[in-house]
């Protein structure tokens, strides 16, 4: 049957539709946010604005961020990797018994520190890969493999260290999570480098284009597969060195370790801006919602709220982002 | 007798361009009307606003004398109308007796459960009506498309309608199913039922309609009843002659001796290299490259059988055929997106070996695909980015990928001159607000960017309005003048004859004829595309 | 591949989870003979009661192409807002039963509003208020464990007619979601519209009335579930139904439930699939395995279910394709 698909250009929308769709599309509504935000907690928020809160504040944000990248450029693609958190317990323990002083597996030896970082980048590449071969390869249905590779993992990290946490880490890799100018470099390096890649590379193109219209882009020649195989393993490699920072800063490897990020890393890139049906995402709005979600969490905290409502606020706030989104894709295909 | 049905006036338009005009037709209660027409002469969008599923932009149409204006499916079903659809709606994951009765599932008294047996006796009723023999509780994934037809068809019969709307019944049906159907449809004649019927092939048409309506370009260009049609009269009517449709005249005649050098460059200056080295000589191989597309015996079961042609560089190739011929699932083996079985690919004497995308985009093909919005576009995305998707790689730095903007700002720059986009629009504004025309154009300069050799084409023209057409139609000119080999495939016949060296024709997943331009013969292709043969 | 090869494979396919069990069963038993005893199973089905409803729930929405990977939190809210009341108030067992049911139901509602009213894809959504209702139900029990009284978890070890409550409580739930799924109008159309969400609504089904109720029953279930789990467990800790989404969709998936819509039965299959998983659980322990092996053998099994399921879900996408020249 012929179709004659003819969208109606933006002209024909009412103005104020038109309006809001420009004020939702903004990049920096979510910055905005947060820094208005923080003006007004500010003066009724004890302890917010103090030397120590802020720099402890930024020692657990930069992690996050590393973390997110990876997510967003997941989400990128038009996937979503729930195993990202326990990818970081695998890391952690692995580092932890490779590395300490007691009954490491490289304890002593001068080489202990390098190999111990390669086994964690190692391991959570290998996990990236597994996940990514899943879902590109074997065409699975991403939520449900990170799902059980959340569940898997996760198990396989206490099972690795029977639930106890490894002490006695050498110092030069815990300089390396709390020294704070230090965490700030690799940090905001790797954010750097992801932003690179998505906003200035071949490859960052090829990781919209398999979001935005993946048949399209297997037409027009990009190899999808290969591409959506990329993302996972880069948020399995992310996850890695978002574990090797958060390790370091606790001087301690833990199979427990990112058990309550999940939630924080999901918010941070929905509220941000990236687009859970994909082809919409940017490391800078991943900031922003790291910025707004660290706020959120530390000033909650800061004013005695429990464990539990700071969660159910948060889980508010991803609930909220994912309306938004939805909202969006809504009006803009009504549009079409 | 006053009229079952009539359509007063009746107008549609799909952004602007007209597909229904003026359609004035009575159809009376009783009488079984053939309705035949070329692709996109309209016939599918008339039933379509029958049905409900879309309305009308002027005209109205009366039911029994009253006014009937449906807003969706349900309306239609109301008044007792039933549509057996093209696309199949059924839900394999159910049971023939669960498709047919979903909305109207017969109770036990007033609980909410179904009489799973009354349910199996109706169904077999209408099973044995249309001549299907599987048990009421099969799963219609389990049946053959054939079947789920007739399926479709049971299921249209079991609403009890008083008129039932066909679009192209036996597509998918075997000879045996096919003459079943026909017995099925002599019943129901009988029995008084109203039926519109819609199908390329004539024959059956003429054997099986009272009266005869033919739409072409979307007006009616006759109606009247069956004594006053053949076969013959209808072809002619269906094709008529378009006299307000220019096309750009050729430049010079398509080459057939001496072509000048075929621009055999790689996509890519990495790939290069690997040609260099695949190919022994030291530069790119350049000089004629005769035949620049063979095509020998492709065959994939159910989809294409033994489809041989040659393509030379500089000329233009049309593919001609209804819907549900198979050319675009060609173009789709073709680039690499779908399996063959046997037969043989081969640009420039190379046989592609099981091909992908990515393969034949290195070896000089584009493909323009037949639905700009399903994968021809990404609409969120800008312009610039898809104009830029397929040559990317040729801008980015090898091993790292880093993107030279300044190579790729040109590049858009240039290919958005040449493909005379709109200059209003920004290049970072995104692509789905551009009018059909320009969304257009962005995919084929997407695809021109990549100066393939060969370049396949599926409804390039669809959907936009005539200027656009015009400029596209000199781009793919251009294209071939410099020495590409163009096939198109295309609905509409008159924009292959102003616009091919040759057609070939298309039917069933077979090629069944093949013209020169000297010998173009509208009602000769029409009539291979229709199962007819010509007399000559 | 040819299409008798295909069909064939799928009907290999669609059979795989009774052909699990059976081996399940079988080896397990030749592991440890103690496991095939009557005892020893109906200790079995007891302790699979609260699985077996929970996944009845989840099979609902899987059904329609969706998750709900708040039920655990469902559970835990449920479980702490009655538990409270029954330790304050005082009310009666039964009483505490129908109020954990009702409020699942309730948070159902909140889960088919966001899905089929506000259009949010159900893995966010119901990821939300996963965390919303771990939350509040932390809030409700202030993160302390509550232990309920003896008349409560007495239920849990009930019997009638020789039956165990738990047992019971599982088999009215199959039982009736059996006979909502295949033998009522509203149930076929949850199966067609997960298998096309846009055909469906074309055929006239009211694809957002379905969603709805497919959360509304999943709720319903989680509270029930949660209530068995209760009666069987004693109190209510702050970890109360966490992981709980994960079991109850890994019985569905192994009783032969697509992830993609569309397919799936309660019985024999999500039934069959929480024996199985509870049967692993318990084989494992049995056969006196590490206890930290228990995620990455449930991990295992799953993936492979869930790998089988893309399979024939390509399978089913080729076979149904249109022939463009028919036999």
């Amino acid at each position: 049957m012929t179709t004659y698909n003819e969208p109606p250009t933006t002209n024909h929308e009412p103005r104020t539709r038109e309006l809001a769709i420009r004020w939702l599309e903004s990049e920096h509504l979510v910055f905005v946010f947060t820094a208005v935000g923080f003006l007004v907690l500010w003066p009724v928020t004890p302890g917010l604005v103090t030397r120590q809160n802020l720099s402890n504040v930024l020692l657990t944000l930069l992690p996050l961020l590393v973390l997110a990248c990876g997510q967003t450029v997941v989400l990128i693609t038009g996937g979503i990797d729930l195993s990202a958190c326990a990818i970081m317990a695998v890391t952690s323990v692995v580092g932890g018994l490779a590395m300490n002083g007691d009954t490491g597996w490289l304890a002593g030896s001068v080489w202990a520190v390098p190999i111990g970082l390669l086994l964690m980048v190692g391991v959570g590449l290998a996990i990236g890969a597994f996940n990514g071969f899943s879902v590109a390869v074997l065409r699975m249905p991403p939520f449900m493999v990170t799902l059980t590779g959340m569940m898997f993992f996760g198990g396989l990290a206490t099972w690795l260290t029977r639930s106890e946490t490894i002490y006695n880490l050498p110092s030069a890799f815990n300089a390396l999570g709390g020294c704070l100018p230090l965490v700030a470099t690799l940090a905001f390096g790797l954010a750097l480098v992801v932003h690179m890649l998505l906003s200035r590379t071949l490859y960052g193109r090829w990781f919209y284009a398999v979001g935005q219209n993946t048949r399209m882009a297997r037409v027009s020649g990009v190899p999808v597969s290969a591409v959506t195989f990329g993302a996972y393993v880069l948020s399995g490699l992310l996850a890695a060195a978002a574990a090797i920072l958060y390790t370091g800063q606790a001087e301690t490897a833990s199979p427990f370790l990112g058990q309550r990020l999940l939630l924080d890393v999901i918010a941070a890139t929905v509220i941000g801006g990236t687009s859970l049906f994909g082809g919409r995402g940017k490391v800078v709005w991943t900031v922003y919602g790291v910025l707004f979600i660290k706020l959120l969490d530390n000033s909650l905290n800061l004013l005695n709220c429990t464990y539990f409502t700071v969660t159910m606020v948060k889980g508010a706030a991803v609930l909220a982002a994912a309306l938004l989104d939805a909202t969006r894709r809504r009006w803009l295909e009504v549009g079409t | 007798m006053s009229a079952l049905l009539q359509f007063d006036g009746i107008t549609k338009r799909f952004g602007g361009v007209p597909v229904l005009r003026d359609i004035t037709l009575a159809l009376q209660p009783g009488i079984t009307l053939g309705m035949v027409g070329e692709n996109g002469a309209g016939k599918s969008t008339l039933l379509n606003i029958l049905g409900g599923n879309l309305r009308p932009d002027a005209g109205r149409m009366t039911w029994e004398g009253g006014a009937y204006a449906p807003t969706g499916p349900a309306d239609a079903e109301a008044v007792g109308i039933a549509f057996v659809h093209q696309e199949l709606n059924l839900f394999p994951n159910l049971s023939i007796g669960e498709n047919l009765f979903l909305t109207r599932f017969p109770r036990r008294g007033r609980w909410p459960v179904i009489h799973h047996r009354a349910v199996a006796t109706e169904t077999a009723r209408w099973l044995l009506e249309v001549g299907l023999t599987a048990p009421p509780d099969t799963l219609v994934e389990s049946l053959s498309a054939g079947e789920r037809q007739l399926v479709e068809i049971a299921r249209a019969l079991s609403s009890q309608p008083r008129l039932i709307l066909f679009d192209e019944p036996t597509t998918s049906l075997s000879e045996r199913e096919t003459r079943q159907f026909f017995a099925l449809m002599e019943r129901l004649r009988a029995r008084g039922l109203t039926m519109i019927y819609i199908s390329h092939t004539l024959e059956d048409v003429l054997r099986l309609s009272d009266e005869l309506a033919v739409l072409r370009d979307g007006t009616l260009v006759a109606h009247g009843p069956r004594a006053e049609f053949d076969v013959d009269r209808l072809v002619t009517l269906m094709v008529g002659r378009r006299l307000d449709q220019l096309f750009p005249a050729r430049q010079r005649a398509p080459v057939v001796g001496n072509e000048p050098a075929v621009e055999e460059r790689p996509i890519d200056p990495r790939q290069a290299a690997q040609v260099k080295a695949r190919s022994g000589t030291g530069t790119v191989p350049r000089g004629p490259c005769r035949p620049l597309l063979e095509v020998r015996g492709l065959t994939r079961t159910g989809v294409v059988q033994d489809i041989s042609f040659q393509l030379n560089a500089g000329e233009v190739l049309g593919v001609f055929g209804l819907m549900g011929a198979g050319r675009s699932e060609l173009a789709q083996i073709l680039f690499g997106l779908e399996p063959f079985e046997a037969g043989s690919v081969s640009i420039c004497g190379r046989p592609l070996v099981s091909p992908r995308p990515t393969h034949c985009l290195r070896e000089g093909m584009a493909y323009l695909t037949e639905s700009r919005h399903e994968d021809g576009l990404a609409l969120e995305a800008s312009i610039a980015e898809n104009l830029a998707l397929v040559t990317l790689r040729s801008h980015a730095r090898s091993g790292t990928g880093w993107l030279n903007r300044v190579t790729l700002a040109a590049a858009v720059r240039s290919i958005r001159e040449a493909v005379r986009l709109t200059p209003t629009a920004r290049d970072d504004a995104p692509v789905r607000t551009l009018s059909g025309g320009n969304q257009q154009r962005v995919v084929l300069g997407k695809w021109l960017l990549a100066k393939p050799q060969v370049l396949i084409l599926d409804e390039p023209t669809r959907g936009i309005d005539v200027g656009a057409k015009f400029e596209i139609h000199q781009l793919i000119l251009q294209r071939a003048e410099a020495g590409a080999g163009v096939l198109i495939i295309s609905s509409e016949l008159e924009e292959l004859i102003g616009l091919c060296d040759r057609i070939l024709v298309m039917r069933r997943g077979e090629l069944v004829d093949e013209l020169s331009r000297s010998k173009f013969d509208r009602e000769r292709i029409l009539r291979a595309a229709l199962h007819e043969r010509s007399a000559t | 591949m040819n299409t008798a090869r295909r069909h064939a494979t799928l009907l290999m396919l669609n059979n795989v989870p009774m052909v699990l069990f059976v081996a399940a069963l079988f080896g397990f038993g030749a592991l440890a003979p103690s496991f095939l005893t009557p005892a020893n199973l109906l200790n079995l089905l007891v302790q699979a009661s609260a699985t077996a409803i929970v996944a009845t729930g989840a099979t609902f929405v899987l059904l329609t192409a969706g998750v709900d990977l708040s039920v655990g939190s469902i559970m835990f809210v449920a479980a702490a807002l009655s538990g409270k009341l029954l330790l304050t108030q005082d009310w009666s067992p039964p009483l505490v039963f129908g109020s954990m049911v009702l409020l699942g139901g309730v948070c159902g509602l909140l889960n088919g509003f966001l899905v089929a009213r506000l259009g949010l894809i159900a893995f966010i959504a119901t990821l939300g208020t996963q965390y919303l209702g771990r939350g509040f139900g932390m809030w409700l029990t202030e993160t302390r464990a509550m232990n309920l009284p003896e008349n409560f978890t007495q239920l849990a070890s009930l019997r009638l007619l020789g039956v165990p409550l738990p047992v019971l409580a599982a088999a009215l739930v199959v039982g009736l979601a059996h006979g909502l799924l295949m033998h009522t109008p509203v149930g076929r159309q949850v199966y067609a519209v997960g298998q096309d969400a846009a055909a469906a609504r074309k055929a006239g089904i009211n694809v957002p009335a379905v969603l709805w109720l497919v959360y509304v029953l999943c709720g319903l279930c989680a509270g029930l579930g949660g209530a068995v789990a209760l009666a069987q467990i004693g109190s209510v800790a702050p970890t109360f139904g966490m992981n709980r989404e994960f079991s109850a969709i890994a019985a569905a998936v192994l009783g032969g439930t697509s992830l993609f819509g569309g397919r799936g039965r309660v019985w024999p299959g999500t039934a069959f699939g929480a024996v199985l998983i509870q049967a692993v659980e318990n084989g494992l322990h049995n056969a006196n395995a590490d206890p930290y092996f228990y995620p990455l053998v449930t991990g295992g099994i799953i993936f492979v279910a869930v790998l089988l399921d893309s399979v024939r879900s390509r399978l089913l996408g080729a076979l149904g394709r249109r022939r463009i020249r028919p036999n």
